[in-house]
C-alpha cells in the first residue's frame, strides 16, 4: 500500500463518520446515547460508586432497550453512532498521558513492579483462557478470552489482532472488572493479602480500569499502584499478544 | 481564548498520533494495533521531551473522562453474538466470575511476595 493509498483510506473512514453523524438518524441516536449516559452518570453517583452499576452498563443497557424498542436493528445503530465508536481511536491514544503520569513511578520501583504486575498479567489470562479451552469452546471465544483483564480499548483492538471478537472483548473486559471490584474485599481477606501496595497492582492488572476506580476508594496508596498496574499491564499484554498468537 | 487554542494543539497532537499510528500500521504491516501504536508514538514523545503535557492532557481529560459512552456501540454489537453466549453459558461463567475471583487473590499472593523485598530494602 502506498502512502497516497493509506492517507485516503484513513481520510475516507473518517468522511464516512461525518457523514453518518450529519444525518437526522446520526443525530437522534447520539443525543439518545449521550442522554442515557447522563442519566447514568446520575445513577452511579447516586449508587456512591457502586461496580455492579457502572455508567457503561447502564448507558448500554438504556441505548440497547431503546434501539429494541425503535427499530431493533443494531448493525443500524452502530452505522449512525460511528462517531461515538471513531472516538475511542483518539481516546486510546490520550491514555499515553496517565500512563506517562506514572512513568516517573516505574521508575523507581525497577523490575520488582514489572515482575508483580506481570505475575498477574499472565496468571489472570492463563487461568481464564484455561477454562474456556476445557469447555472446549470456539477459537474466537479463546482469543478474545485472553485479553480480558486489560483495559476495554487495548483489549479490543490486541483481541482484534489475534482473531478474536471486539464486541465480545469489550464485554468479557467490563464484567471481569465489574466482579473484580465486588470480590476484592472478600478474596483479599481469604488469601491474606495485606499490604496496600500488593492490593493495588492485583486489583488494576486483573481488574483494570473498574478494578482501580475500587482501589482508589480503599485508600490513595492502594489507587496509585493500581493505575500503574493498569497502566503496564494493558501495554505489555497489547504487544505481546499480537506477537505471540497472530 | 487561551483555553480554545490549548485544546486545538491538543486535539491536533492526540489526531497526528493516532493517524501516524495508522499509517505504521497500514504501511508497513506493523504488527501491533493502530491506536496502540498512536498511544506508544506519543508516549515515547512524551518521555522524550521529559516535561508534562499541559495542551495534550487539556484535550485528553474529557476523553479520559468520558471513555465508557464510547464502548457503547460497540459493546451492543454482543447482540450479535448471543447464541453463542448462551450455547457457551458455563464456560464463559466460570472463565469470567470464578477465574477472575482466582487471579486476582493469586496475582495479590505474587505481588505481596515480590514486593516484600523492596520494602524491607527501602527501610
Amino acid at each position: 500500500m502506498t502512502l497516497i493509498d493509506a492517507l485516503k483510506s484513513i481520510y475516507l473512514d473518517f468522511i464516512a463518520v461525518i457523514q453518518a453523524t450529519l444525518t437526522i438518524d446520526g443525530m437522534v441516536w447520539i443525543t439518545a446515547t449521550l442522554i442515557w449516559y447522563w442519566l447514568a452518570l446520575r445513577i452511579h453517583r447516586m449508587a456512591k460508586g457502586s461496580p455492579l452499576l457502572h455508567p457503561l452498563v447502564v448507558t448500554a443497557s438504556g441505548v440497547g432497550a431503546s434501539i429494541a424498542l425503535v427499530h431493533g436493528d443494531i448493525s443500524q445503530y452502530q452505522l449512525d453512532a460511528g462517531l461515538i465508536h471513531w472516538l475511542l481511536g483518539p481516546a486510546t491514544v490520550a491514555l499515553a498521558i496517565p500512563m506517562y503520569n506514572q512513568w516517573h513511578q516505574v521508575r523507581e520501583f525497577g523490575w520488582r513492579l514489572i515482575a508483580a504486575v506481570g505475575a498477574g498479567g499472565i496468571i489472570a489470562p492463563l487461568l481464564a483462557w484455561s477454562v474456556v479451552f476445557a469447555f472446549d469452546t470456539p477459537l474466537a471465544i479463546q482469543m478474545t478470552m485472553i485479553v480480558k483483564s486489560i483495559t476495554t480499548p487495548l483489549a479490543m483492538e490486541a483481541g482484534a489482532k489475534i482473531g478474536g471478537i471486539p464486541a465480545l472483548a469489550a464485554v468479557f473486559v467490563i464484567v471481569t472488572g465489574i466482579v473484580g471490584a465486588v470480590v476484592s474485599d472478600l478474596v483479599f481477606r481469604l488469601c491474606r493479602v495485606e499490604s496496600a501496595q500488593a492490593q493495588g497492582v492485583a486489583m488494576g492488572t486483573v481488574a483494570h480500569a473498574v478494578g482501580t476506580a475500587k482501589a482508589l476508594q480503599m485508600s490513595e496508596q492502594t489507587g496509585a499502584m493500581a493505575t500503574l498496574g493498569l497502566c503496564l499491564n494493558g501495554i505489555m499484554t497489547a504487544i505481546i499478544v499480537p506477537l505471540l498468537f497472530a | 481564548m487561551e483555553s480554545l487554542k490549548k485544546s486545538l494543539i491538543g486535539w491536533a497532537a492526540l489526531l497526528g498520533c493516532f493517524v501516524a499510528g495508522k499509517l505504521l500500521v497500514l504501511l508497513f504491516d506493523f504488527p501491533l494495533p493502530a491506536a496502540l501504536t498512536g498511544l506508544l508514538i506519543l508516549l515515547s514523545f512524551l518521555i522524550v521531551r521529559g516535561k508534562p503535557a499541559m495542551s495534550v492532557s487539556f484535550a485528553a481529560s474529557p476523553l479520559l473522562k468520558h471513555m465508557s459512552v464510547l464502548f457503547v456501540p460497540a459493546v451492543l454489537g454482543v447482540g450479535l453474538y448471543w447464541d453463542d453466549i448462551v450455547q457457551h453459558s458455563a464456560a464463559l461463567f466460570g472463565a469470567v466470575f470464578v477465574s477472575t475471583a482466582v487471579a486476582l487473590g493469586l496475582a495479590g499472593i505474587a505481588a505481596q511476595k515480590i514486593l516484600k523485598k523492596r520494602m524491607v530494602v527501602s527501610k
